[in-house]
């Protein structure tokens, strides 16, 4: 216990000392916000893709059929006891676990890129919600209006 | 002086609790003061009780023993059994989930089991593969009204989205995709539109005001969260034709989930679904106490069913759910007041 104590210690040290090195370096530029940005919602736009794909699993289901908006996912409540499950687990196992069952699929892999924009979209679409374990009903993510505020989706 | 007990105090609080709900039920609500609220209830001619049910959403898939199919099947027994028999069956839209003549002659032939006439009305996906050919071939006219036991029944087509595959240039495979999405976000909202509009005025012209009248519309007469179509965009126009009425009951699917509001003379539910149930969209109900709780995934059967809908003499409505699963808190398993 007390060499992770101070094993922790060292590390904090060593940020610090990397954290003032870092803060030499220019902030980024507006151009590498937008990049940025611009690749999260090329994600979050996959994973709508394929949250709506009824070919992940075999009975024609797709997440957003019982999912819409990536809704009752809850994805900031992540991870925690889902009876389901059996287990403390992830997003990413639920997102599998009902791909198998319900949708009578094929798992994804946990780490695979449709996983990762899967978990982009959902989480996309709960920005701001606050965590409630408790709330005994399933809810959507944000209000959302159609157009502004959501990423145009290509052809659309 | 005699000690409450805690059994006693807890009996007192629930039959507060149901006071309390009884006047929310009728309150008045912030939309309602907008215009067409406000308005006390008349009473309304006196009719020979009975009861009709009501199912919808079973989004059939074009795939055999599809799970699907089971809980139609499941639905239709139910009503079978009701004891006594209703006189009629209404479907609210969606038997199909990609408008496919398969998905739709298969949804006719376990609906068709049904002991008792029943009367259609069709939801997007049941529609817009061939702009309802396939649907009104099986089924006839896609709005209706008729006469039962001096009820005047009235159903609508309100799925009507503006073009948006023309100048896009989908077909009709692609045009049937985008509206099987809730979020479509370029389909647009929907409506009845003015031809039906026409013929609803022209069908309630002659009806006395004190005729009681039950509207059957896919999607709600209410603006709930129009993201997912959770409305109607002629409602306004609807309600104001139908203002007349002493008092008029709306049910409606699409939703896949108990919800209830009242606008002026208009109560207004919404349907279980028999295929899966739907969260509640992130907008504040107008009624909160009157939903479904919180429904387990593993359990396909949650927050799904058919219902019963029971008119006494007054035209006093009583819409039971009857729940596949357990999901409904009490004061919504005892029926919503209509």
């Amino acid at each position: 216990m007390k060499l992770i104590k101070y094993s922790l210690i060292a590390g904090v040290a060593a940020t610090a000392v990397l954290a003032g090195v870092a803060q030499a370096k220019d902030p980024r530029t507006a151009a590498q916000v937008d990049d940025e940005w611009n690749y999260l919602m090329a994600a979050v736009e996959k994973g709508d893709g394929l949250w709506h794909n009824g070919k992940l699993g075999s009975n024609g289901l797709a997440c957003g059929n019982c999912h819409p908006d990536g809704s009752a996912s809850n994805p900031h409540t992540w991870p925690k006891y889902q009876s389901n499950l059996g287990k403390v687990g992830t997003l990413r196992d639920m997102i599998n676990w009902c791909i198998t069952v319900p949708m009578q699929g094929k798992p994804l892999a946990l780490d695979s890129a449709e996983m990762v924009s899967m978990e982009a979209y959902a989480t996309y679409m709960h920005q701001g919600v606050k965590i409630d374990l408790a709330k005994d009903e399933q809810y959507g993510g944000v209000p959302v209006k159609s157009g502004p505020g959501y990423p145009d989706r290509g052809g659309y | 002086m005699e000690k409450i007990s805690r059994r006693r105090f807890l009996g007192m609080s629930t039959t507060m609790a149901a006071g309390t709900l009884f006047t929310g039920t009728f309150a008045p609500t912030a939309t309602s003061f907008f215009g067409l609220g406000g308005v006390a209830e008349a009473a309304t001619k006196k009719i020979s009780p009975f009861t009709f049910a009501v199912l919808t959403d079973t989004h059939l898939y074009d795939i055999a023993d599809h799970r699907f199919d089971g809980f139609l099947a499941k639905a239709v027994a139910d009503v079978n059994a009701m004891n006594p028999l209703p006189d009629f069956v209404l479907y609210a839209g969606d038997i199909g989930q990609s408008g496919k003549e398969s998905e739709l002659k298969k949804g006719k032939s376990i609906l068709d089991k049904l002991k008792m006439k029943y009367t259609v009305i069709p939801g997007e996906h049941d529609y817009y593969l061939d702009m309802g050919k396939a649907w009104r071939g099986f089924f006839g006219d896609d709005h209706w009204s008729f006469d039962h036991k001096g009820v005047h029944f009235i159903g609508m087509n309100s799925i009507l989205v503006p073009d948006f595959w023309t100048m896009a240039g989908l077909t009709p495979q692609e045009r049937m995709g985008r509206m099987e999405e809730l979020e479509c976000h370029k389909c647009g909202l929907w409506g009845v539109g003015s031809q039906q509009l026409e013929w609803l005025a022209k069908d309630v012209k002659n009806i006395t005001p004190d005729t009681p009248v039950v509207v059957l519309t896919h999607s709600p007469l209410w603006d709930y969260y129009p993201r997912w179509n959770f409305q109607t965009s002629d409602a306004p126009e609807i309600r104001a034709i139908l203002r007349k009425f002493d008092k008029v009951i709306a049910i409606h699917g699409h939703v896949h989930q108990v919800v209830y509001n009242k606008i002026g003379n208009i109560s207004s539910a919404g349907l279980m679904s028999t295929s899966w149930p739907w969260p509640y969209p992130p907008v504040q109900l107008p009624y909160p106490t009157l939903k479904m709780g919180r429904v387990d995934p593993g359990n396909f059967e949650d927050g799904m069913g058919g219902h019963a809908l029971a008119l006494s003499q007054e035209f006093d409505g009583l819409l039971n759910y009857r729940e596949f699963a357990h999901v409904l808190p009490e004061n919504v398993r005892r029926g919503l007041k209509l």
